[in-house]
This record gives structure tokens, C-alpha cells and sequence, in this order.
């Protein structure tokens, strides 16, 4: 096939994929696709994404190729030979035809099917999607960060856990910690500390903030005592009903917000997806942001820049030392390798 | 004093209980290899048995870490120690206190017992001599009251064993 009919295709791809293409050489094509599933309208509900090279040689289109996934997220090792193998058979399935797009497509379509969380939630060891569809699953989530998982109920838990850290800890400075006598916060004052307050995914310890998990807190506030800690999620049906339902209204709530702001009517801007619970500014809790940087200790400035260049991957890796007397100031960062870099994109979107 | 060092706890949360249950049996369909964890009935108290690491500096040795689980794990950390003998290593006291960052400031409730395990074992590998840690006499002397390591003032930073 002629050379110039390659290039208009690799064109067409572009004009179809648009900032999500990047054309890396246009005879023999090499582009890279981000590719996000279909389904996913809702940022928080969108588990997976992936970006797939596709490399073809000068034989092209009757050589089938190369595919690879250069980056994803969301996706374990078994889950991307799926989608490459995928990709491939679609490609042998359309040799000696222009088959970009459609490679693509089939990605799209691929990945649409798989937007799901695998395997167990990180904190409680049970599966986050039950496979015996007889069985209720608990509501879960993702850290828009980075993708990691958790039921509800357990990535709050752990919240609260930081958040009634983060209180006890001025009042332990001059002794010993008695650890287990804290009592977790009411949910009123974890609204009110949230606002400014930050966590660490407990399986990469990337920072995220309260506006992260804003959405299921109030979901799971309603459906258990976050002051126990212990209740267990009902198993009530209409959960997953409400869920939506909720989604539907916040998105609903925060057009509505946006359109207050803008004094008139608006449309969401085309290329933002409106995130629940995210779009509203949080009211400033002045004496609470206070508190919370007192604990802030500056001994990890220094510990934050080195673990900002390390891959996320190796974060939970363990350091030993030596212990010091007790007279030298402990380090209480709760993560002392917290990376600096964190996820920033949608949230900057509305301020301007 | 060791089996006495832990402090009188709390019984273990409904949520503990549920995670420690999982665990264990994980544990029995998968351990982590170099470990035998020697059955009780007791799910608040983990006595494990370890195996030094061939080509090691403590091949051919075993010794035994008690992990003790607090009423809120895995939000809080376990105790973890060595019953005595402990083993000559620059990070571990004689009276079995372990300074390993994960057990105390860098826990994450997404690790599991046999991942501090496995942690534990490479920190033991990774030794280049047998010797205890330069303050463990003033260290230990310091825990007489059967402090946990919980409690002490640890100070971490980046080294080489
Ligand atoms: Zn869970
Ligand atoms: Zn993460």
C-alpha cells in the first residue's frame, strides 16, 4: 500500500483521538493511544486506563503491528497480556487492511469490559468484586491518584485512623504514647478536619486529600458508625441504588454551584469531566489548618524531595537504624516518604 | 520478661478479628518461605518460627518472633519481637526489640504479617556482621519496666544496614 495512504490514516487517527494521540513518527506509523474504558463518564468510576504503542514496520499493512502498553494504571500483569493479546488477534484478524483505528476501537472496547477493580482490597483482604454474583459486594473506590482500590468503609476507616492520629499526637509529645486509648473522631469533626487534612494510600503512600474521598464518606457515613470503627456494612440492597443515585445528584449539585459562580448558564467545559464532590470548595476551617501544621514536621522537606524521585512501586520498603536517646526528638511524620508529587489536574480546573 | 513486655491489651476488634482470620489462612495455604508459624488458639498472639537464609550470616539458625496484635490492627502496627536468643544483628536488642522502620512510623495498614515477615528475614540477610547495635546496653536498660518497642523513640534514616 502506498506510503501516502499510511500517512492520511496516521491524520485520521489524530483528528480522531486528538490530544490523546501522540504520533511518535508517521511513516512507518508509531503512535501512542491513552486510552480510557467507554463506560467510565464519572472520573471516580473509571478503574482502569492504559496508553498502547502501536509500532508498524515498513510492511505495514500486511504485516500486523507491534503493540505494547507503555503506561497503566488499574491494571494487574494477566489483565494487560489480555488486552495486548487482544489487540494483536485484532490486528491479524485485519491484515493488509488500514487497521489504526480500529486497533484502537478494539483497545477502547477491551478496556471498557475490564473497568473494574481486581483482586482484594489492600485493607481488609477481601475480594473488592465478589465473583459469586449471589453474593452482595461491599461499595469500593479508587484513589484518583493512583488507581489503587478499597472498600469504602475500609479506606475511611483508615482516614479516621490519620485524622484521630494526627489530634492525639501534640498532647503526646512530652510522654510516652498510650496507644489504644484514643477514641476515633465523630463524624462532624472529621467533616470539619478533612478540609485541609491529607492521607496516604496505604499501598503506595501517595498523598490525597479529603476532597479524594469526600463522596463515600458521606456514603458510608450514612450506613455505619464511624465512631465505633467496628460496625460492619449492612447488607442492605439499595445500596448500589443509592450510590448512583447520589452520583447522579452530586454532579447534578455541582453543575448547579458552577452555574451560581458564572452567573447564568453554563455547560460543563468539553474536555472536564465533572468528578463528584469534587467541584465544591471546602469551607476553611481556620483553627483546624492550624493544628494540622503544627504536627507537620520539617524534618520531612528533606525525606519528601528524595521520595518524589523514587518510582512509587518500592515506597513500602523498609529502613532500619539505630535507635537514639530518648531525649532526641522522634520523627513523626506518620509517612515519612509522603511524595511531594500529587494529583492536582481537575482540582485547579475550577478555581481559575 | 519478654512474653511479659507486651502490655496488657484490649481484645481485638471485630474488624482484627475478621483481617487476622484472613491472614491465617493465607498463611497456612501460602507461607512465606523460611517461616512456620506454630499453631495456638490464641489469633491475638502470633508465635512464629524463622529460619536464617542460606548463604547467610544466620544459615542454619532459627529464632522466634512473637507478633502481639493490638485491638485496632491493622490500623495500628503489631508488636513484633524476638524471644530470646535474639539474633546478633546491628538493628536488633537483646531484649528483642527490632528498629525497623514499617513496625513502628512507616506501618501501612496494607501490610500483612507476612510481609513484615518477609521484611524482617531480608533485613537479617542483609546483615554483614554479627553484633548488636552500638546503645543496646543503655537501650535495654531503658526497657527494664517491660516498655514496648511501641513506645521508644525510634529515629530512622536511610542506611545500609
Ligand atoms: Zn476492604
Ligand atoms: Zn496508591
Amino acid at each position: 500500500m502506498a506510503e501516502e495512504e499510511v500517512v492520511i490514516e496516521v491524520d485520521a487517527v489524530q483528528a480522531v483521538y486528538g490530544d490523546d494521540c501522540l504520533v511518535l513518527q508517521s511513516y512507518p506509523p508509531h503512535i501512542q493511544i491513552h486510552i480510557k474504558p467507554r463506560t467510565a463518564e464519572i472520573s471516580s468510576q473509571q478503574f482502569v486506563e492504559a496508553v498502547i504503542g502501536i509500532r508498524a514496520g515498513p510492511q505495514y499493512p500486511e504485516e500486523a503491528p507491534d503493540i505494547n502498553i507503555a503506561e497503566s494504571k488499574g491494571l494487574d500483569e494477566q489483565r494487560k497480556n489480555h488486552l495486548i493479546t487482544g489487540i494483536q488477534d485484532k490486528a491479524c484478524e485485519l491484515s493488509s487492511c488500514l487497521m489504526l483505528v480500529a486497533l484502537c476501537e478494539e483497545a477502547v472496547e477491551m478496556l471498557s469490559s475490564m473497568n473494574h477493580p481486581e483482586g482484594n482490597c489492600p485493607l481488609c483482604l477481601y475480594p473488592l468484586v465478589e465473583e459469586d454474583a449471589g453474593r452482595d459486594s461491599l461499595p469500593f473506590m479508587k484513589l484518583m491518584s493512583c488507581f489503587h482500590c478499597f472498600h469504602c468503609e475500609c479506606i475511611i476507616r483508615w482516614w479516621n485512623w490519620l485524622q484521630s492520629e494526627k489530634e492525639v499526637i501534640p498532647t503526646n509529645l512530652s510522654g510516652p504514647s498510650v496507644r489504644g486509648s484514643r477514641s476515633m473522631l465523630n463524624q462532624r469533626s472529621v467533616h470539619a478536619a478533612a478540609e485541609e487534612s491529607t492521607g496516604s494510600c496505604p499501598v503506595c503512600r501517595k498523598v490525597f486529600h479529603a476532597k479524594d474521598i469526600e463522596h463515600v464518606l458521606d456514603l458510608v457515613g450514612a450506613h455505619s458508625q464511624l465512631s465505633s470503627g467496628d460496625a460492619k456494612l449492612n447488607e442492605d440492597e439499595n445500596l448500589t441504588e443509592l450510590d448512583s443515585e447520589k452520583f447522579r445528584r452530586e454532579k447534578f449539585e455541582a453543575i448547579l454551584k458552577l452555574q451560581q459562580e458564572n452567573s447564568g448558564l453554563i455547560e460543563p467545559r468539553k474536555n472536564e469531566v465533572l468528578l463528584p464532590g469534587m467541584f465544591l470548595p471546602p469551607p476553611i476551617p481556620e483553627t483546624t489548618t492550624v493544628s494540622v501544621n503544627e504536627t507537620t514536621d520539617p524534618q520531612n522537606t528533606e525525606s519528601n524531595v528524595r521520595a518524589g524521585a523514587n518510582s512509587s512501586g518500592s515506597s513500602n520498603r523498609p529502613r532500619t537504624s539505630e535507635h537514639r536517646n530518648s531525649g532526641m526528638r522522634k520523627h513523626r511524620g506518620r509517612n515519612p516518604r509522603k511524595q511531594v508529587k500529587q494529583w492536582t489536574k481537575k482540582e485547579t480546573g475550577n478555581a481559575d | 520478661m519478654t512474653s511479659s513486655s507486651a502490655p496488657s491489651r484490649k481484645a481485638l476488634s471485630k474488624i482484627a478479628c475478621n483481617r487476622l482470620q484472613k491472614e491465617l489462612v493465607e498463611w497456612q495455604v501460602n507461607p512465606p518461605s523460611g517461616f512456620k508459624h506454630k499453631v495456638t488458639d490464641n489469633l491475638q498472639r502470633w508465635v512464629i518460627e524463622v529460619n536464617g537464609a542460606p548463604g547467610t550470616l544466620y544459615a542454619n539458625e532459627t529464632y522466634q518472633l512473637q507478633v502481639d496484635f493490638p485491638e485496632h490492627y491493622p490500623m495500628e502496627a503489631p508488636q513484633v519481637i524476638f524471644l530470646p536468643p535474639a539474633p546478633l544483628h546491628p538493628h536488633i536488642y537483646s531484649n528483642g526489640h527490632i528498629c525497623l522502620d514499617i513496625l513502628y512510623d512507616s506501618w501501612s495498614p496494607a501490610m500483612t504479617v507476612s510481609s513484615v515477615c518477609i521484611s524482617i528475614l531480608s533485613m537479617l540477610s542483609s546483615s554483614p556482621v554479627k553484633q548488636r547495635p552500638a546503645d543496646n546496653d543503655r537501650y535495654v536498660k531503658n526497657c527494664k519496666n517491660g516498655r514496648s518497642p511501641k513506645e521508644t523513640r525510634w529515629w530512622f534514616h536511610d542506611d545500609k544496614v
